[in-house]
């Protein structure tokens, strides 16, 4: 019997690999543990901090699903965003915080992604201010849009559902993820066992599909747009 | 008027197992709680970190290293270095590809005198005070281990919990249960024992990125001091072994040694300044990736130490051994290291370098 | 059309009366509170009348003014859907803020002190304005003459000790939004363009073209209302006083000195002072981007005492171009860029505030410094604007702290307000050749010691309250 008993471990060892455990944990496992512990999802947008060098280069991740799912609705953000190129840039270069910015169409979604200094709120509220038009051209297509736009008018509402909109950034240090969920649920004495940390994060992505990985890689962190394009004599 | 903020640490847990009336711990407890963690402790070698090898090379500063620190080494000219590379366990026992932190210790030669930097592959500590170190090396302590039944790994897989990684080939006794019991009980303790925990073993000891973990201040020219962190960079990547193939025990110091005969190994060391609201005195908590990182210099190491007892076995480090330009931070634990360096050198023989107590 | 008498007074224009007293208090009854509101309207029953903006012949003895928190909104029962409609920030209530705005470390709302401490409970903020201190009481007698109305948390007394000094010993409340609508531009010389009314009140064009805010619902209730945001702030006269002379020492061995200050020229900044002194004045001075007495350093940048005389009236009347004698970092620049270069191009006059302070504490003798456990002394602010979070909110985390506005202060926090700790402040005074010299281990002199999110109701959204429940 001693065989059977080898074999067993065996089996048991390469589980998680195999197909049906994947199915399992997928199907079964993760939706009961979403009812027994049910998970609040976190908000998007980088953390609210006071140091300087947490103020700038800030990562947006806006994901926007497309009303109409068909390659004519991705045209149809696609030339929103042509039509408008001279307005965006004429933005980007008087709100002046922004670093880097691009719209990316990932299946069924309008996508900005943006390094930008400063504010959220500052940020959005401003880029409404010079680029409205073409916020209202791009969240027109988008589910849910319609109920912020004309966004010049819609302020406030304009800016929670882009907040809304904006991925949540998992913590950079694993275990921050511990006080992120403290944070939203308003608990201090959550479940500390180590050994769930990756639960936790499965139950966080179960709620959450789409997250980025930490606030993002800097290659030279901590100085603002115009700091950069001062430091380079380029005006700003 | 130079008041540290204190450490920016979400609830604080308070050390549960001591009274707090209690005395700080001696260095010679220090010393002593570390020695009981490994019961097969050589007298007359390092109580952890035990089993190194030395290797010896030049470090050149950056063309703006100078601007942020007025350390000798860092003037820009070519500075020898004596390194030692370390495995982090306190067993005599060589098992290079278990899961285990690696230590690599930096000598700068100077004109007169020398400065040391002391890294590992953590980059946080596991504990804030010297009575949270007793706290935890006692938690520490070794205990039997064995693979975990199928049944209870099934368990865990049901849970959704990684099972508990199966002991080496031949391994019977291990801190990891108490080390889990502690964190679970002392959040501070969590990031480290988490990230000690799957750290794995590096393909070559150049191929790690080591941390010095606490804060230091640094003068520049002007005399404007700033908090930094320093970290050893390695030009190769980082890259770990395997973990599902079979732990080679013995395989570092003969890569090393291969390898330094074929090219030189390098590192950058990058220098991170803090803000103010960072932890600068809790050696647990690590400094956002938003902070302002300086290259400071490249090192280059050039061939392992013909006389390894000299190099690996009596050199004694410590992180106190500092030069004018860097000045330690109000780090408790960075405070004890400089007795407990002290005192371990006494109880083995290490060789004594003529330095001032508290001298910066 | 804007009818101004329906703007609640202090919003507009500023009662200038010699005291205040706000009363915190929290709703009882809601029946009574109701009552009470809609009897502040017209000042029945012995309540006092709350005061407007409706022009006087002859200014009051004492005026009264009413802030709601959205605490205050919600006991008061106000629909939730009509909740709905008020801004995040109001919402959450500044304690949630304390990010934002710098309240970190000893500024932070877990050390401020009751009724603070407990701001859910905080539902009403009421400003009552007098000359003397018998008037404050007569008029708090009259507002809580009901014990079931409301309960009284705490009250924070101001009064102007000097005048419109304040407690750093400057002179303050000389620049401030002037609207067309009330006032006369030519009483008021200032390159500044006038401020539309919707910088203020709600459902009016603001500085940002084409925006909006929302209007909270019902109209009746959102029109004409404002937002305030009312802090204590206390000052730290002596850690300020300590840190000028400090400063000046620190001058004094720094070649370069002589083009700050040449010698001799003591005299100029100040009738018998020392090189020190002298240097304490123009540290002060840059600090603050006026000299104590108010003169601006844009338009004097060598002395406080210009010849020909400058006559208040001209205090305002400046810009900064690019060669200006203010330095980037000052705390009336970087709270108020006017029309400078700035990097977020658009915000240029988005984020003015009207501001209604008051000292509180016993005045700062330097003659007999203070024991060792000085008394708590500061100011009683009140930041009034159409959007917190436009402008309040907005000033306070990318101007005041982190100073994203110029690239040549960003990294620091306004030398005077902002959240700065001695290990990592800077500030660069401006010398004349434009070149700049850096202080450090500035310490952090205003520190929170209260505060709340209030709404101002217009007298009709005061009316619609009272009749809440009818």
């Amino acid at each position: 019997m001693a065989g059977l008993a080898e074999w067993f471990e065996r089996f048991v060892d390469q589980l998680p690999n195999t197909r049906i455990m994947q199915f399992v944990a997928a199907y079964v496992l993760v939706p009961f543990w979403a009812w027994r512990t049910p998970v609040k999802p976190q908000a998007g947008g980088p953390h609210y901090s006071v140091q300087p060098g947490d103020n700038v280069q800030h990562m947006m991740n806006l994901i926007m699903p497309l009303k109409d799912k068909s390659a004519v609705g991705r045209a149809k953000a696609a030339l929103a965003i042509a039509a408008n190129k001279d307005e965006i840039y004429a933005g980007l270069d008087n709100v002046g915080t922004v670093h880097f910015a691009r719209f990316v169409i990932v299946g069924d979604n309008i996508c900005m992604f943006s390094v930008y200094d400063g504010d959220f709120t500052n940020y959005i509220r401003d880029f409404i201010a010079t680029i409205g038009s073409v916020f209202d051209a791009v969240v027109g297509l988008v589910e849910g849009g319609e109920d912020v736009i004309p966004s010049e008018s819609n302020v406030e509402k304009f800016i929670d559902w882009v907040h809304a909109h904006d991925l949540y950034q998992v913590s950079d240090q694993a275990t921050d993820l511990f006080r992120d969920i403290e944070a939203v649920s308003g608990a201090t004495e959550i479940t500390r066992d180590l050994r769930l940390l990756p639960r936790d994060l499965i139950l966080q992505l179960h709620v959450n599909p789409n997250v980025s990985l930490g606030s993002g890689y800097r290659a030279y962190p901590g100085y603002s747009v115009a700091e950069v394009r001062k430091q380079f004599g380029i005006g700003w | 008027m130079d008041d540290t903020p204190s450490a920016q640490t979400s609830a604080a847990q308070h050390p549960t197992a001591q009274n707090n009336a209690a005395p700080d711990p001696s260095a010679s407890d220090l010393v002593q709680a570390i020695i009981d963690d490994f019961p097969d402790h050589k007298p007359g070698t390092r109580p952890i970190h035990t089993i190194g090898v030395g290797v010896e090379g030049y470090f050149e500063a950056s063309d703006v290293a100078r601007s942020y620190c007025r350390a000798e080494h860092f003037g820009g000219q070519r500075v020898p270095v004596s390194v030692r590379f370390s495995n982090g366990s306190g067993s005599p026992v060589q098992h290079d590809g278990w899961n285990d932190v690696r230590g690599m210790a930096t000598r700068f030669h100077l004109q007169n005198g020398a400065t040391d930097l002391i890294a590992m592959t953590l980059n946080g500590f596991f504990v804030r005070t010297t009575k949270e170190f007793i706290a935890f090396t006692t938690a520490a302590r070794q205990r039997p281990v064995r693979k975990a039944s199928p049944w209870q790994k099934l368990l865990d897989m049901l849970q959704l919990k990684p099972p508990l990684p199966d002991p080496h080939p031949g391994q019977t006794a291990s801190g990891d249960a108490g080390t889990l019991e502690y964190a679970n009980a002392h959040p501070v303790a969590q990031l480290a024992v988490f990230q000690a925990g799957s750290i794995g073993a590096p393909v070559s000891y150049c191929r790690a990125a080591y941390h010095a973990v606490h804060t230091f201040i640094v003068t520049d020219p002007d005399g404007v001091r700033r908090p930094v962190r320093f970290a050893w960079k390695p030009v190769a990547g980082v890259r770990n072994t395997d973990p599902t193939l079979p732990p080679v025990d013995n395989y570092l110091q003969a890569e090393i040694r291969e390898r330094l005969k074929q090219w030189p190994a390098r590192f950058l060391l990058m220098m991170t300044i803090g803000e103010s609201g960072d932890a600068f005195d809790d050696p647990t908590v690590p400094w956002p990736a938003h902070r302002v990182r300086v290259v400071m210099g490249t090192l280059t190491l050039t061939k392992v130490a013909e006389d390894q007892a000299a190099a690996a076995e009596h050199i004694s480090f410590n992180p106190w051994r500092l030069v004018d330009g860097i000045e330690p931070s109000n780090d408790p634990i960075l405070l004890a290291r400089r007795d407990a360096y002290e005192e371990s050198r006494k109880r083995r023989g290490g060789t004594a370098c003529p330095f001032s107590h508290g001298a910066q | 059309m804007f009818d101004v008498a329906d703007v609640q007074g202090n919003i507009l224009r500023g009662y200038r009366q010699p005291r205040v007293r706000h009363l915190i208090l929290s709703v009882a009854d809601v029946t009574e509170a109701r009552a009470w509101l809609g009897a502040t309207v017209s000042g029945s029953g012995g309540v006092p009348q709350v005061t407007s903006q409706a022009p006087w012949d002859e200014k009051p003895a004492t005026c009264f003014d009413i802030g709601l928190t959205f605490e205050g909104l919600r006991a008061l029962g106000v629909s939730s859907a009509s909740l709905a409609s008020f801004p995040t920030e109001f919402v959450e209530g500044m304690t949630a803020r304390a990010l934002k705005l710098g309240d970190i470390g000893d500024s932070s709302p877990e050390h401020w002190p009751s009724p603070f401490d407990k701001p859910d409970d905080i539902h009403l903020i009421v400003s009552l304005y007098g000359r003397e201190t018998a008037d404050l009481d007569r008029l708090q007698g009259q507002a809580l003459q009901h014990a079931r109305t409301f309960r009284l948390l705490g009250t924070r007394d101001g009064d102007n000790f000097n005048g419109d000094y304040v407690h750093f010993g400057y002179r303050d409340n000389i620049s401030q939004p002037r609207f067309a609508e009330i006032h006369d531009p030519a009483d008021y010389p200032d390159p500044q363009p006038m401020a539309p009314i919707g910088t203020v009140l709600l459902g009016y064009p603001n500085n940002f073209e084409g925006l909006f805010w929302r209007v909270p619902d019902p109209v009746a209730l959102g029109r004409n209302g404002s937002f305030n945001a009312f802090r204590v702030l206390a000052q730290d006269v002596v850690g300020f006083e300590n840190y000028l002379t400090e400063a000046a020492k620190y001058l004094l061995t720094q070649k370069g000195v002589d083009e700050l200050l040449p010698e001799g020229d003591e005299a100029r900044i100040g009738e018998g002072l020392s090189r020190e002194g002298a240097l304490r004045e123009i540290v002060a001075a840059q600090m603050c981007g006026r000299w104590r007495n108010g003169v601006p350093l844009a338009l004097s940048p060598d002395t406080p005492n210009p010849q020909p005389p400058l006559p208040v009236k001209e205090f305002n009347n400046f810009d900064y171009p690019a060669a200006s004698g203010c330095p980037y970092s000052s705390h009336v620049r970087r709270s108020n860029p006017r029309n400078a270069q700035i990097v977020q191009r658009v915000a240029n006059n988005s984020r003015r505030l009207v501001r209604r302070g008051m000292p509180y504490g016993p005045p700062y003798d330097p003659a007999t410094p203070d024991a060792a456990d000085s008394p708590e002394r500061g100011l009683l602010g009140n930041f009034i604007g159409a959007s917190l979070g436009a402008q309040f909110e907005a000033m306070c985390t990318d101007w005041v702290n982190v100073g994203l506005q110029d690239p040549r202060v960003t990294g620091s926090n306004d030398p005077l307000i902002g959240a700065n700790a001695p290990e990592t402040s800077w500030f660069d005074l401006v010398l004349k050749s434009g070149t700049t010299f850096r202080l450090r281990t500035l310490p952090r002199f205003v520190r929170a010691r209260g505060g709340a999110y209030t709404f101002l109701p217009s007298i009709t959204a005061i009316r619609y309250l009272g009749s809440l429940g009818k």
